[in-house]
């Protein structure tokens, strides 16, 4: 099962419109449920929900064999810490779909960083999806410790 | 002033969402002093709680003037009952107005600018620069570029 959301805030139907033109044309096989916010858009292809229960969300992102979604900081990461390859479309400020473009930066630094693929618009996305398959996500390291130390160890100065 | 046989008194402010979630992975760090919250929405009083008094101060950005106001003013005085020591903030305008306030009632300034800031730091982040104490960013190359800022690691 190929999970796509689109985060909580907002929907995003520019990417769920266009996941549901890619079924059409028969480009993905797996099934698919989506995520995908309070939407007037109804996937012909997939069932969906606008929100989930966090108990539900996490458990569809751990059955997914991947997954696809907006750029958001907070999908990113538990589909990292999930090992699940991700494929993301950033939102863009040119469609009203985030007031800025800080998507688009953060998905293009991940992508760098071998954690994730990015289709930066609707077209990339056949290509994308082919890739979502066999893509092995870099893991990601994170040292929250040392942020820690370095505020306690100011902290302590100060007392 | 700085009480030296008392535990200091921290202030902690961030918007709801990613900026709250990054902020509470620093958590061991200031644990044994003692906090309070500045948030912008009711939904996150209960979980906050734990960690002390929770100020819900509404939501706001520079796009609404007005409400920035609203939010400088109760801050102001939230900071004036309080006058916390430290004032720790992961973002985003709701931090800058409480962390320019805390400086000016005389507290230190800890600020950690959010992992999505990849390619520079955030409007806020660049004003709380000249006043903070300690500016941490979660990208080394943002380390480089600016003057004041220092990169210990990524939070999330």
């Amino acid at each position: 099962m190929i999970f796509l959301t689109v985060g909580t805030q907002f929907p995003f139907d520019r990417l769920v419109r266009a996941i549901d033109g890619i079924i059409d044309d028969g480009l993905i096989s797996e099934t698919l449920f989506a995520q995908i916010g309070e939407s007037s858009y109804r996937p012909r292809n997939f069932g969906s929900a606008a929100r989930l229960e966090k108990k539900v969300f996490d458990e569809r992102l751990k059955q997914a064999s991947s997954i696809i979604s907006h750029a958001g900081m907070g999908t990113i990461t538990m589909a990292l810490s999930n090992h699940k390859p991700l494929l993301v479309m950033p939102r863009l400020k040119r469609y009203h779909e985030v007031v800025n473009d800080h998507q688009v930066a953060i998905a293009r630094k991940f992508a760098e960083l071998g954690h994730i693929l990015v289709a930066y618009d609707v077209k990339d996305l056949p290509d994308g999806i082919k890739k979502l398959k066999n893509f092995i996500p870099r893991e990601r390291k994170i040292n929250s410790e040392a942020v820690v130390n370095r505020i306690r160890s100011f902290l302590e100065s100060l007392g | 002033m700085i009480r030296s046989t008392e535990r200091l008194k921290i202030c902690l402010v961030a918007s709801a969402g990613g900026h709250t979630s990054q902020l509470l992975e620093l958590s061991e760090s200031w644990s044994g002093n003692h906090t309070f919250w500045i948030t912008t929405a009711s939904a996150l009083r209960e979980m906050l709680s734990k960690y002390g008094q929770v100020y819900v101060v509404g939501e706001c950005n520079r796009e609404h003037p007005l409400r920035v106001l609203r939010v400088l003013a109760l801050c102001m005085s939230i900071i004036i009952r309080q006058r916390p020591d430290v004032v720790i903030s992961a973002g985003a305008a709701v931090g800058c107005i409480t962390c320019f306030l805390g400086w000016l009632s005389g507290a230190k300034i800890i600020w950690l600018d959010s992992i999505t800031n990849v390619d520079r730091i955030s409007l806020s982040g660049r004003m709380v620069r000249y006043i903070a104490d300690v500016f941490l960013v979660q990208w080394p190359e943002l380390a480089q570029k600016y003057s004041k800022v220092e990169y210990a690691g990524e939070v999330i």
